[in-house]
């Protein structure tokens, strides 16, 4: 069968899976599933025979984990989602992150409030994961804007990088047995210590299996014009590392704001990575005029990337989750506004084109080839 | 004592369709450890893991919330109505 493009468009109102030809000119669009209920998360596990899995947040009857076998022509809930233990205290409110394992069934969720459980059987039982779950800064980290959230979980053989806001990023390297924070050179604006070693409001972060140890991290930025105690820190919101995460440091110079959520990296070639930046006091597109900015030598200089993307009059955000990248030989990307578009940006952004404009404000995309 | 609960129509897959299930409690708490035991799964669409009721949840006993009556300790009396609704919320 020829290969499809896949994507999953986690919405407010549920979940929808769009599906086009390698030209991704034309998408047919299946769903709502779910219907009604927030998708904050959503993977394509291509592992096997493809299966879709999504969140569903019912803010009436509590987390579902969705599945389809079929690329998203049915769903059906998984025998169980996450829960806390009985005597932990702690009620799962959403699940921002589902991620596989490296074993044929093993599934991640990242929860809010922020913890990570695991799965062997491709959702229907979970176990919550310890070493970052209950550890002792676990019940100090504190929620930001969206709620106190483990959005990011990459796995590097046995390093795993969490993204926690707001907790910060936290390195394993046991395998995701024990974990310690891993913050120098992540800056914060909402503490007197512009430094410090936990606490961050991590918004994304991103690797590249070609380039292990390279980590790039959209962080809570805009915080230029800050004069209390601490200081100013200016760039703080767009950042590179190259040592497995130990330390990072700013890559946001060129950009017009360092404010943003997510972080995309293309799949063939590890120096390029691709930022969405937004006003830092609205969230929303600068000026008006929204626009990728993509680096193509590992964030030392940027370039706009906005044809075919409104000029003016378009203040929508995009949320942490809501771009990704497909792999085939010319990528393209995509992102999902909180408007309700999705945005298709051919020969790796240098064109875009609006899929589908009258959606669900969306929480999250995500797109394989299949 | 055997009381009527009434399950809300978007809960039916979790209790094999039936729109009612009898029980014997006293209280809405012990009504509500009765359904966990017949039905896991649709007691975990009620109660989050900390066996509060989720919180977009009404309870009521026969038309009154279990908010305005003693919460989850409400008595039961035998042919009392306990009523599961989802409240009007969301947007």
């Amino acid at each position: 069968m020829a290969e499809r493009v896949i994507v999953c468009i986690g919405t407010r109102k549920g979940l929808f899976v769009a599906e086009g030809g390698k030209g991704r000119r034309r998408f047919a669009l299946r769903g709502p599933f779910g219907e009604g209920v927030a998708v904050y998360s959503a993977l394509i596990d291509t592992r096997g025979t493809p299966k879709l899995y999504a969140s569903a947040c019912n803010p009436f009857f509590g987390m579902k984990v969705l599945r389809s076998k079929d690329l998203g022509h049915k769903f059906q809930e998984t025998k169980s989602a996450p829960e806390f233990p009985k005597d932990d205290g702690r009620a799962l409110a959403n699940i921002w992150a589902l991620e596989p394992g490296s074993q044929k069934k093993e599934l991640f969720a990242g929860t809010e409030p922020a913890a990570l459980f695991r799965s062997e059987d491709g959702g229907d039982s979970w176990i919550m994961v310890e070493g970052i779950s209950n550890h002792p800064h676990a019940r100090t980290w504190q929620p930001g804007a969206g709620g106190l959230c483990m959005h990011t979980i990459l796995r590097e053989d046995e390093r795993v990088h969490l993204g926690i806001s707001t907790g910060g990023h936290y390195l394993s390297e046991d395998g995701g047995v024990t974990f310690a924070p891993s913050n120098e050179g992540v800056g914060a604006g909402f503490t007197p210590d512009p430094y410090p070693e936990y606490g961050q409001c991590v918004h994304k972060i991103a690797g590249h299996p070609d380039a292990p140890g390279r980590l790039y991290m959209q962080n809570h930025g805009g915080w230029s014009e800050w004069d209390g105690p601490g200081g100013r820190r200016p760039d703080i919101g767009v950042l590179r590392s190259d040592d497995c995460g130990k330390t990072w440091r700013s890559i946001a110079k060129g950009l017009p704001s360092d404010f943003g959520f997510p972080i995309v990296v293309h799949p063939h070639d590890a120096d390029t990575v691709y930022v969405l930046p937004l006003a830092p006091m609205t969230r929303t597109c600068p000026d008006g005029a929204p626009a990728v900015w993509r680096s193509e030598n590992g964030g030392d200089s940027w370039r706009r990337l906005a044809k075919g993307l409104p000029k003016k009059e378009s203040f929508f955000t995009v949320q942490r989750d809501a771009m990704d990248i497909d792999a085939l030989k010319s990528p393209a990307l995509y992102f999902g506004t909180t408007t309700g578009q999705l945005w298709i940006g051919h020969e790796g952004g240098e064109e875009w084109e609006c899929a589908f404009d009258a959606l669900p404000p969306i929480h999250c995309v995500k797109v394989a080839v299949v | 004592m055997a009381v009527t609960v009434h399950i809300p129509s978007l809960l039916r897959g979790y209790c094999e369709g039936a729109r009612t299930l009898s029980v014997e409690a006293p209280s809405v708490r012990a009504a509500l450890a009765e359904i966990a035991r017949m039905h896991p799964a649709l007691y975990r669409n009620i109660c989050d893991e900390t066996d509060a009721v989720r919180r977009h949840l009404g309870v009521f006993v026969n038309t009154t919330h279990i908010r305005d009556l003693d919460g989850l300790e409400t008595a039961l009396a035998s042919g009392d109505a306990v009523t599961i609704l989802p409240a009007v919320s969301g947007g």
